[in-house]
């Protein structure tokens, strides 16, 4: 994986009224997640995912994000890992998604 | 409802005199196997959860004497004549009647409940959304290119009726927010993505976004040319078989295939394939006969 690449390939899903859905803001994924802001901005530190878009001021996520940081925090609290480690696995988890969908 | 008896060790796959270390070094490794968001099998959430409940009780000393205690009695008795269910065992020893076991999908069992009562929950770090989860949605050709509604089974045997957009694709993702697992400690539910699958269709062979259909076509038709009825999955197009066409010649019709990705159709390839009367009429036969005769025309031979 070279260097920077972190931002997992997004799977861009169509709602079932079949319009794109649009980045969303921090707090959103927060309450998304059902977490606090602080949570979210720790896995933005530890590179789970990256703002798509918007200012530094206010970064704008792609809309499965809250999903991803769920996933990323289920394993961290239910395996006993720490944020890297949480990281690492779901990078790892799309890597096999990924493998799995070519030789599909 | 008969409350079942739960072997926690054997759940965790440890002795019954397992220590700490073993009891720890158990549940972490079965907990990697079966965790939901790392195991696909339909059973691992189940399998997990019930990974943790073994887990709670079993790693906490006073709530592992009191269901060692309990369930020694719980099998003694069961060997006994007459013995009842681990409900009925409860009642005997005055543990039922005001102990409220109601719990919410994502909670410990009836038993657990039971056991140590209500407020005995998990031990939790805070509210957490649900995982997502996945079903597969089998479509028609006919259905993705009109749309409609659809009532699915999913995992655990609950249905759900969902309305899918017109034009839909092979593999595309439909999601349907707070459709997928509850959320933990009043976290919200994750969501529910429809996987959606092309069913094979009698007619038409799919291509990636175009369509393959068989064009059967007289002799006559293809040596001379004609203009004939093709199907599409809409209805019927026409279709103009230009003279001289032989069987594998593919006629496209623009934007008769399937939606694409990101806007407009694929093509819809009509396949020339020449067939002749099983059972010709005498006049066939003879004009047949006579073009034989007249014709200089082989097949096998590449002609420049």
């Amino acid at each position: 994986m070279s260097p920077g690449h972190t931002t997992p390939r997004t799977r861009r899903p169509v709602s079932i009224d079949g319009t794109r859905e649009e980045l969303v803001e921090l707090a959103v994924i927060a309450r998304q997640a059902g977490v606090r802001v602080t949570l979210v901005r720790r896995y933005v530190e530890f590179g789970l995912f990256e703002p798509a878009s918007g200012t530094s001021q206010r970064p704008l996520f792609a809309p499965s994000t809250a999903s991803r940081l769920a996933k990323a925090e289920r394993l961290r609290r239910d395996l006993g890992l720490n944020y890297a480690g949480a990281v690492l696995a779901c990078e790892l988890l799309d890597r096999i998604r990924e493998l799995e969908d070519r030789t599909h | 409802m008969a409350v079942e008896f739960k072997d926690y060790y054997e759940v965790l796959g440890v002795p019954r005199d397992a220590s700490q270390d073993d009891i720890r070094r158990a549940y972490r490794k079965l907990a990697r196997e079966y965790h939901p968001d790392l195991n696909q099998e339909s059973d691992a959430e189940e399998r997990f959860k019930e990974l943790g409940e073994a887990y709670e009780v079993l790693s906490d000393a006073e709530k592992r004497e009191r269901y060692d205690r309990l369930g020694a009695q719980w099998r003694a008795q069961e060997r006994a004549p007459g013995g009842g269910d681990f409900e009925d065992f409860f009642d005997r020893q005055g543990y039922g009647g005001d102990v409220r076991f109601e719990f919410g999908d994502g909670d410990f069992s009836d038993f657990f409940g039971r056991l140590f009562g209500d407020g005995a929950g998990m031990r939790t770090s805070g509210p957490l959304r649900g995982l997502d989860r996945e079903a597969l949605l089998e479509l028609s050709l006919e259905d993705a290119i009109a749309g409609g509604r659809r009532r699915l089974t999913l995992d655990g045997g609950r249905s759900l009726d969902v309305n899918f957009p017109a034009g839909v694709r092979e593999g595309q993702l439909i999601r349907l927010a707070g459709r997928g697992a509850p959320g933990r400690d009043g976290g919200p539910p994750g969501d529910l993505y429809l996987r959606v699958r092309l069913k094979p269709h009698s007619t038409f062979r799919r291509q990636g976004d175009d369509l393959d259909v068989d064009l059967s076509v007289a002799p006559w038709e293809a040596a001379l040319g004609a203009t004939v009825p093709v199907p599409t999955l809409t209805g019927t197009a026409r279709v103009k078989v230009p003279a001289g066409s032989s069987s594998g010649r593919r006629l496209r019709l623009r934007g008769r295939g399937l939606p694409k990705q990101g806007g407009g159709h694929g093509d819809l390839h009509a396949i020339v394939k020449i067939t002749v009367p099983k059972h010709p009429s005498d006049q066939e036969r003879e004009l047949l006969e006579k073009l034989a005769e007249v014709s200089d025309f082989d097949p096998r031979k590449s002609r420049a």
